[in-house]
This record gives C-alpha cells, sequence and structure tokens, in this order.
C-alpha cells in the first residue's frame, strides 16, 4: 500500500502498475500473509500433508454415539415418538404404494403410465413409457422395477410437498430466502453420498432412511425453483393486481402461483430426477430394487446382471423426463394450452383408470415369467470376448485396459503424490487464491476452512487422493466438452445430432455410467474417473455451447465485417463474451466429477468413496461419517473455489 | 433537456379530437374536488421522513443522495382534480409523475403530505378502506398492461370483479360487456400473448372499466404502442371521457397526447409542478423558460383561441360585419374563415361580440407575438389551484 500512496508522480511504476488491478492486489495480500504466516507454521508443524497434531479424533465420540443410538433405538422417546413414528410412516406408505402397483399388475401399471404421460407431454412421451415399461418386464425386471418406483413416488411426493414449503416461505419473505438461499445451493453442490451416513446413523440401515436421504437430496431444486418462480413474478403484474385491491392470498393463489408455473414443473421435474438418482444410489444403504440389483452385480464384477437392471433404470429416467415437467412447461405453454370442458375431462379419467383398473385384473400381477428374455449370460460372453481382445494387445493404440493403465501411472499417480506432497500450508494458501480470484473474499474464506476441517478431521491423504482423481477428470471434461461444444456452435448439423444425446445422458442417475466403465476398463480409479468424465460432458457441452451461441450476433458480425478469421472470432469475441458460461463450466464440471469420483468407491476408486461404502459394509459409522463429512467439505471446498462472483440480483 | 423533443408524432391537429370534448370550457370552479392533493412529498431512501419540509429538502438532488442517499420523487406537490375533467399529469421520465399517480391509491406510501378522494383521507384509510377504494373507486390502467398471461381476455377483464367476489355469471356478463365496449368482441377467448400491444391497452382499459370505478388514473399508458395505434387508443379515451364523462388521472410524457385529452395539465419537473392550467394556458402563458422551451414547436394556432387574438372592434360596423365566431374557436380555423372572406370576423358570445380578430392579429398569435391577452392569469395565481406556491426552477 505504500507504493500507491508514496508516489503521486505521474509517471506510473511497474510495481504501482500491478498494484492497480484487483487480481494482482489480492494476490500479492494473500503472498504476504502466507509469507508471514508459512515458516512460523511449518516451523511449528512441519511442511509435509496435514500435521497429526492439529486432527481431532473423532473416532471415539462417534463410535459411542452410534453405540447409544443402537442401545436406545427401542428406549428413548425420541425413537418412539418422533423417529420410530417417522420411519413407520415412510415404510408403510412404500408399502401401501407398491400393493397398489402389484394390484395393478404389469398391464395395468403399463398402460396407465402410457395413459398418463400422453395427457401429460403428447403421444410421443405416451409410447416411449409403454416401450419402456414393456422393456423393463421383458428383461425379467419387472419386481424390482415397481420396488424402486414405489420408493420413488414416495420420495417424490415428500421431496415436492416439502420443496414447495419451503420454496412458498422464501418466494414470500425475504429473509427467508436470504437465509435459504446459501444452504440450497450449498446442498446442491454436494455428493450424494455425504447425505448416506447421517440418516443411517439415526435410522439404521432400510428403506426408511433410503426415503429421507433422497427427500433431503431431492427437495433442494423444487424449493429454489419454486423460491425463484415466486419471486420472479412480473413486477408490473402484481402492482396491476394490487391496484385492483387484492388481498394477499388472492394475489398469490390467482397471480403468483399461476405465473410461477414453468418453474413450479421444472421443480417438479428436476425433484424426480435427483430423486432417482439417490434412490438408485440408496441400494447401499438398504433400499432395494434397481439400484441394489446394479449393486450387488457390481461388487461381483458381473456386467450382463448390472446391465439388466440398469436398463431400466435409463428407461425409467427418460419416461419420468419426458412426462413430468420439461415438455409441458413449455415457452409458450399459456399461448397454446387451451383448457378442455371440465366435465368432460372428468370423465375421460374416470373412464381410463377403469379400463387400467380392468385391464390389470385381467393381466395378472406379475410379469408373465416366460415372455422375458435373458440377457445377463449373452452380455458377459461379450464382455469376456471385450476383455480378451479389447484390453490389450490392439496393434498401435494398445488396449482399453492398458490405457486405463497408462492413464492411471502418468496421469492421476503423479498427481496425486504431487498433491499429497504439497505442503499443508501451501494448499490453503492455494485454494485461498484460487477461490479469492474467482470470487469473493467470503468464497475464499469458506474454501479454505472447508479444507481446513478435512485435515482436521484426519482425512487430508484420502481427500488429497480423491482430489486428484477429481482434478485429472475435470481436466479431460472441460477440453472434450469445450472442443465438442465449439464444435456444435459452429455447425448446425453436429448441434442438431447431439442435442438429442445429451438430453438423454443428461437425465441418467449416476449410478449407471459406473457399468460400461466397468466392463471397458475393468476396476480401479481410471474408470471411475472415466464414468465422471461421461457424467459430466454433457453438462459442460451443453452451457458451453450455450454461452458461444448466445453472444450477440451483432459483436460477431462486425468482427466478420472486420475481416476476422473463424479462430479469431472465436478467440478474440465468443470466449471472452461467453466468459460467466465457460465458468459456470468449470463449476458445474467440478461438482459433477466430484458426485461420481466418490460413487467410484464402489468399483475401485478408492479415497474416501471408498471410506464411505467401507464404514457402511463393516457397520463403523464412525469412519464413514468422517468419511462423508470430508466429502462433504471437499464438495463445499470445490464448489467456493469454482464459485464466479454472482451479479447483484435485483431483489 | 430536450425540449424539442417533447412534442410528439403528430402535430397537425392537437385540438381537433379535444374541441369536442365536452368538458373543454370546464366544470364548475366551485364543485367538491374529486381528488385533493395537498403537499405531497414523496422520498425513496433510508429514513427518508426526515427529508419534507426540513433543511436536507432544499438539497440538490446529487448532494441528497450523498449525504443522505435519499431521492426525491415527488416534492411538496399540491392540486385538485375536479369531478368530470380529465386532469394530465406530464414531465420527462424521471420527474416524478408516475410515483405520484401510484401515491393516490398508495399503491407507493405518500412520505408526507395529504390526499383525499371526495373529502375522505386516503393516507388514514386501513387495509380493508384502502382495498375497498381501490376496487371500486379507483381503477389504473398501466404502460404495460399488467395482464394475467395465464387467462383469457375474458377472464383477465373479469378479474377485478373476481377479486371484488362477484360471481362467476355476473361477473362473465359485465367482462363480455367491457370487452365489446373496447372493441375486442370476438377476441374473448384469446389470451394477452396473442394479441398485439394495442389490444392488449384495450383489454387493460375494460379490465379498469369493469369495475365502475368513479377514477380512472391511466400511468403512460400508450407509450409502449406503435404512434399510429397510441393515435387510435387516445381518440378511444376522449370518446369514453365524452360518453361517460368519468374523472381521469392522465400519466404522459409527451405533450401532444396531454394537449389532444387534457382538460388541464399539471407540467412536472425534478418532482415539482411547475405549472398547472388548461392547454391554452400552458401553450400561451408558459410559466417559466423550461415550459417556454418545452411547448415551443407546438403549432400554436391549433392549441390557442381567438380569445388570445381578439382586439376591441374599432367602429360598430366592425362589430357587426365578417364571419361570426365562438370565443372557443382555435386561431387556425379563425385564419381560414377570415383568409376566405377577406375581411375580419367577430368573436361572439351568447349573441354578444366580445371582439374582432383580423389577419394581422391571428398572425400574431401564430408568430407568438400577443401582447399579453386580456385573461392571461399566472398560472401560480389561479385561485382554483389551491394556493400553488411555484417557484421558477432553475
Amino acid at each position: 500500500m505504500s507504493t500507491a500512496g508514496t508516489t503521486v508522480t505521474p509517471h506510473i511504476t511497474p510495481l504501482q502498475a500491478v498494484w492497480h488491478r484487483p487480481a494482482a492486489r489480492k494476490l500479492l495480500l494473500l503472498a504476504a500473509v502466507t509469507a508471514a504466516v508459512a515458516p512460523f507454521a511449518a516451523a511449528r508443524w512441519g511442511s509435509g500433508a496435514w500435521p497429526h497434531a492439529l486432527t481431532v479424533d473423532l473416532t471415539g465420540p462417534l463410535g459411542r454415539a452410534n453405540d447409544w443410538i443402537i442401545d436406545n433405538r427401542d428406549s428413548h422417546w425420541l425413537f418412539l415418538y418422533f423417529f420410530g413414528h417417522i420411519s413407520n410412516a415412510i415404510v408403510v406408505s412404500v408399502r401401501a404404494v407398491y400393493v397398489v402397483l402389484l394390484a395393478l399388475g404389469w398391464a395395468g401399471v403399463t398402460a396407465g403410465a402410457a395413459l398418463l404421460s400422453w395427457r401429460l407431454a403428447g403421444v410421443r412421451a405416451g409410447v416411449t413409457a409403454l416401450a419402456s415399461f414393456a422393456v423393463c418386464g421383458l428383461l425379467g425386471m419387472w419386481v424390482p422395477t415397481m420396488r424402486t418406483l414405489a420408493l420413488m413416488i414416495v420420495a417424490v411426493a415428500a421431496s415436492v410437498a416439502v420443496g414447495a414449503l419451503l420454496g412458498l416461505a422464501a418466494g414470500l419473505s425475504d429473509r427467508t430466502f436470504r437465509a435459504l438461499r446459501p444452504v440450497l445451493d450449498t446442498m446442491q453442490a454436494l455428493p450424494a453420498f455425504a447425505y448416506l451416513l447421517p440418516v443411517v446413523l439415526v435410522f439404521g440401515i432400510g428403506v426408511a432412511p433410503a426415503v429421507l436421504a433422497t427427500v433431503v437430496y431431492a427437495a433442494p431444486p423444487m424449493a429454489r425453483l419454486t423460491a425463484l418462480g415466486l419471486r420472479g413474478t412480473d413486477k408490473g403484474v402484481l402492482e396491476a393486481v394490487d391496484s385492483l385491491g387484492a388481498t394477499a392470498r388472492q394475489r398469490l393463489l390467482t397471480a403468483r402461483l399461476p405465473l410461477a408455473r414453468r418453474e413450479l414443473l421444472l421443480g417438479v421435474n428436476q425433484s424426480i430426477m435427483m430423486a432417482l438418482s439417490m434412490a438408485v444410489i440408496a441400494s447401499v444403504i438398504g433400499a432395494d430394487g434397481l439400484g441394489d440389483r446394479v449393486y450387488q452385480a457390481l461388487s461381483t464384477v458381473d456386467v450382463g446382471t448390472a446391465l439388466t437392471a440398469g436398463i431400466p433404470i435409463v428407461l425409467l429416467a427418460i419416461v419420468l423426463d419426458r412426462s413430468v415437467g420439461r415438455r409441458s412447461a413449455g415457452r409458450n405453454g399459456w399461448a397454446q394450452s387451451h383448457p378442455p370442458g371440465r366435465t368432460r375431462t372428468v370423465t375421460t379419467w374416470v373412464v381410463s383408470i377403469a379400463a387400467v383398473v380392468a385391464a390389470g385384473r385381467l393381466a395378472g400381477t406379475s410379469w408373465p415369467s416366460t415372455w422375458t428374455l435373458q440377457i445377463a449370460a449373452p452380455v458377459n460372453r461379450a464382455k469376456d470376448w471385450m476383455v480378451d481382445h479389447l484390453y490389450s494387445g490392439i496393434p498401435g493404440i494398445g488396449g482399453t485396459a492398458d490405457a486405463a493403465a497408462h492413464y492411471t501411472a502418468w496421469v492421476l499417480d503423479p498427481l496425486r503424490s504431487g498433491l499429497q506432497a504439497l505442503p499443508w500450508w501451501g494448499a490453503l494458501a492455494l485454494v485461498a487464491a484460487l477461490a479469492w480470484l474467482i470470487g469473493t473474499w467470503r468464497t475464499a474464506l469458506t474454501a479454505t476452512l472447508s479444507l481446513a476441517a478435512i485435515g482436521v478431521l484426519g482425512r487430508w491423504e484420502p481427500a488429497m487422493d480423491t482430489l486428484s482423481q477429481v482434478l485429472a477428470a475435470v481436466v479431460v471434461t472441460l477440453l472434450l466438452g469445450v472442443l465438442v461444444a465449439v464444435a456444435a456452435a459452429r455447425s448446425d448439423r453436429v448441434e442438431r445430432l447431439l442435442r438429442p444425446v445429451l438430453d438423454v445422458f443428461q437425465t441418467m442417475p449416476q449410478f449407471v455410467y459406473l457399468i460400461p466403465v466397468v466392463a471397458l476398463f475393468g476396476v480401479g480409479r481410471a474408470p471411475a474417473a472415466a464414468a465422471a468424465i461421461v457424467y459430466a460432458l454433457p453438462a459442460v457441452v451443453r452451457i458451453v455451447g450455450q454461452g458461444l451461441r448466445q453472444v450477440d450476433p451483432a459483436a460477431m458480425e462486425s468482427a466478420r465485417s472486420l475481416g476476422a478469421t473463424g479462430g479469431q472470432q472465436l478467440r478474440q469475441v465468443q470466449f471472452p463474451l461467453a466468459r460467466p458460461q465457460l465458468l459456470l463450466a468449470v463449476n458445474q464440471a467440478v461438482v459433477l466429477v466430484l458426485s461420481v469420483v466418490i460413487i467410484g468407491g464402489l468399483v475401485g476408486g478408492g479415497a474416501l468413496g471408498y471410506e464411505v461404502v467401507f464404514g457402511l459394509a463393516q457397520g463403523d459409522l464412525a469412519t464413514g461419517l468422517m468419511a462423508g463429512t470430508a466429502i462433504a467439505c471437499l464438495g463445499l471446498m470445490l464448489d467456493r473455489v469454482t464459485q464466479p462472483v454472482k451479479a447483484k440480483e435485483a431483489n | 433537456m430536450n425540449a424539442t423533443a417533447a412534442p410528439g408524432d403528430s402535430t397537425g391537429d392537437i385540438r381537433e379530437a379535444r374541441t369536442t370534448a365536452s368538458p373543454a370550457t370546464g366544470p364548475a370552479v366551485d364543485e367538491k374536488p374529486v381528488f385533493s392533493v395537498r403537499n405531497l412529498w414523496k422520498v425513496f431512501g433510508p429514513k427518508a421522513e426526515r427529508v419534507p419540509g426540513g433543511p436536507l429538502a432544499d438539497l440538490p438532488p446529487d448532494a441528497l443522495r450523498e449525504r443522505t442517499g435519499c431521492t426525491v420523487a415527488v416534492r411538496d406537490v399540491s392540486f385538485d382534480v375536479r369531478p368530470g375533467e380529465c386532469f394530465v399529469v406530464m414531465g420527462l421520465s424521471g420527474s416524478g409523475k408516475s410515483t405520484l399517480v401510484r401515491c393516490l391509491t398508495r399503491l407507493i406510501e405518500p412520505t408526507a403530505g395529504t390526499i383525499a378522494i371526495d373529502g375522505e383521507d386516503v393516507g388514514g384509510m386501513d387495509k380493508g378502506a384502502l382495498r375497498d377504494l381501490r376496487r371500486h373507486r379507483a381503477a389504473m390502467v398501466f404502460q404495460h398492461f399488467g395482464l394475467l398471461p395465464h387467462r383469457t381476455v375474458l377472464d383477465n377483464v373479469a378479474y377485478g370483479l373476481e377479486i371484488q367476489g362477484v360471481g362467476k355469471a355476473e361477473r362473465r356478463a359485465k367482462a363480455g360487456e367491457m370487452v365489446a365496449k373496447v372493441g375486442l368482441a370476438g377476441m374473448e377467448g384469446r389470451r394477452p400473448g396473442q394479441l398485439s400491444g394495442g389490444q392488449q391497452q384495450r383489454v387493460g382499459l375494460a379490465r379498469a372499466l369493469a369495475a365502475d370505478p368513479e377514477v380512472l388514473l391511466f400511468d403512460e399508458p400508450f407509450s409502449a404502442l406503435d404512434p399510429l395505434i397510441r393515435r387510435d387508443m387516445q381518440e378511444e379515451v376522449v370518446r369514453l371521457h365524452r360518453d361517460e364523462g368519468r374523472t381521469m388521472v392522465f400519466i404522459t410524457h409527451d405533450l401532444s397526447e396531454a394537449l389532444r385529452v387534457g382538460d388541464r395539465i399539471a407540467l412536472m419537473r425534478g418532482g415539482r409542478v411547475v405549472q398547472c392550467g388548461t392547454p391554452e394556458e400552458i401553450v400561451g402563458s408558459p410559466a417559466d423558460d423550461y415550459v417556454r422551451d418545452f411547448v415551443r414547436d407546438v403549432p400554436r394556432e391549433q392549441v390557442l383561441t381567438v380569445r388570445r387574438a381578439m382586439r376591441p372592434a374599432h367602429d360598430a360596423g366592425e362589430a357587426a360585419t365578417g364571419p361570426a365566431l365562438s370565443p372557443a374557436t382555435t386561431v387556425a380555423d379563425a385564419i381560414e374563415a377570415v383568409a376566405r372572406t377577406g375581411c375580419s370576423a367577430r368573436v361572439v358570445d351568447a349573441g354578444r361580440c366580445l371582439g374582432v380578430v383580423d389577419s394581422t392579429s391571428l398572425l400574431g398569435v401564430v408568430a407568438g407575438l400577443e401582447s399579453t391577452p386580456s385573461k392571461s392569469t399566472p398560472p401560480n395565481s389561479t385561485p382554483s389551484m389551491g394556493g400553488f406556491e411555484e417557484k421558477t426552477a432553475a
């Protein structure tokens, strides 16, 4: 600061020039702080991984808490009168829905789903639903599909209700909104695995905690979108409604809620997709159904069975996504939808429900066993063939297993050793610098504290392992994503080809991405990274592509009129103007990659994800909980480091 | 400020539409006012209530914002709106006119001052009374329409009645009537998104009319419309005003619109009313240089009347010959009459000759040379204005 203060001469020294750049000023300040603190910290605690002296061992207290809960689960009033009731209510409702689904029979459910999709989203959605359910039956997965569906229906109903209530509160009150928003934002950035352990600690293993974890995971998007929808109501319309003398209730019911319809439907859609993704992962804590089949199969590397259960998951995701929300909330929804007469609608519904029930009763409860197709064995044969022919020895390329090994040896391992060798104070300073450069001092502080919390919990080494996998995968994702997005932005044909693919890929739950990579690369850290890349790629392509295409056509036209080449346009106009989207893409890539890298613990990814699975499998909740907390901290840190400054919003 | 930009699209026949409006001669001055506004202030910002009346009020806007974070939108405004008249508040953007009209029904809470509707204090109304006022007595038409996009035209028009709790059949019948009245018959089933801007504003107008309010408030209703459509809508309003004689408060930034629809015009600048008077007074006797600059491009012969051009008759012969004109005749019409006959014309009111206009005096008006006319009263001393204390804006 003294440099800027003392030299008043008009001549600007290089130091002053540096000082006038905010980014440089931040870095200088941080460097000064680090230079002052680091030698002391290094001398006191050493310069390797997080010093042992600064950790707090929570294994003892957590273990005792776990024991206490297990001992008192059947006697303490908290469980008897509160958690017990919640748990029972969930189990009873899931069972009730399951029984209804079974009673409807395969024909009833299929016809019902097709009818519902048709009414909600048109003929194509109806046909998709019909075909999808038929395939689920054909694969012999009817019963697990129904179990997952029953769990989903209860979880989605609960998350939509909870989310809508929270969103209503946040939409109507500024204070609630300000309090809730950072919480919701953070919850959406955390990997699904972080939610599992707290519920297991309280509720044990079973359907109830699975549903609860799903609700906790799926409610935030609904709450967020409800609040945003309510707050985004056209001020002019609200003023007009006020000028007519509407009461607060009339205002909400006749103006704000109907005007937020788009956001509400989108919220339901997102809730459903999140719920499906979590309901599948929750098989780790006792949710049965399709996820459980995949989980069991993957643990024995039985790719055929995993695929047999994975296909219905994907189909379910596509049907749910196409039927609810996204399409029916089209931009011109108001202009197109002409509400038909109410009496006619009611009659139609009564008739169709009766038809569905009748069909179900006639056709029988479960999918006829003679109509199934066993694909597990052929798939496994194909996989064996792949192991023999593709894994290695292809001239020139090597093979998939070779590639995985190379990726592990040349990218993952050095990165991991580098991160683990990084002095702990250096890592803290690095994170602070990155977060501060992109965001504000608040985000930097949160990020640094989160990283420190991981160290305090004693999970420094595995966290660095996970971080190395995340970084390696994010770099690949961004490179590929930007390449594809640029191609799509420059050619309409590529874009048209890409769009349906992206649509499907974005709807699939994280879990199913593990199946093909295990088939292709075996188990280990490389396949986990591959799954993460495939999972995060569509979002990155979509965000970057949107950013590039949204660039002001006038700016592009003026660049062309000045004779800029394609590359110049890209570098000098499109990328700079799409900067917000590029930053968002980085943020999303990091968040999405982390969520899959953690799940990769199921297929040999090791590190934090494995510790959670291990804790659950061994009943060692203390280890699992600490790893889960470290995952949450890592997610928070990564999200904050990549979080760009948000433009001040009007409300 | 660029006053030359103020007169709007058409300067062709500004008075033409107005002269036929019945209250052009003005309702009786001693009638009880519909709206009576006294010393109204609206200050935006933290602790706004300390600004009005205090030493802070005299600070220039920038200094005030720097010192207190407050902005004065409406500054010590007083006026009366008489029954049956169309009272226009006009000013450029940022002059506080839209804030002023929102204060009338407390869509924006005034900071200081009183507003009375039919002698009843609006500021003191509780929630229920205020809702009643908005539901039944004052309806507003907005610049950006404020229609509900998910409802049909008919349901939008019926919306005000729905809020009042009117039954479905009744409100739909009434709304149908209103839709026909604003010329949208046959479009009842459409949604706002399928209508043009002008049609949407007709829906907004019908919605305001459906409640059968005592006063209609217009907040720059036609600013977002194309010039031609705007013209249509202005004529629609003039027609409505003529047919129903409803009291109107009309906000606009367009001088030609103000002259076309207004019986009286209050010209605002920086939150103050700088002049309040009939169009003829505004154009003929601008209160200060700002107003003069503002009305410079108005074709005077179409706004000013022969009252301003006439001189006493030189002799009895002159007072008995030539075409007879009413005192409300515009100078433009008088020029035509004089040019056609080739001699001077008489201004006759109720059989009595008030004076004579000839080509010299008429041309003097057009050129802006006329001496202070006999009836010219500086607006800040007009008794009906409710004791304005105008300061000439710096």
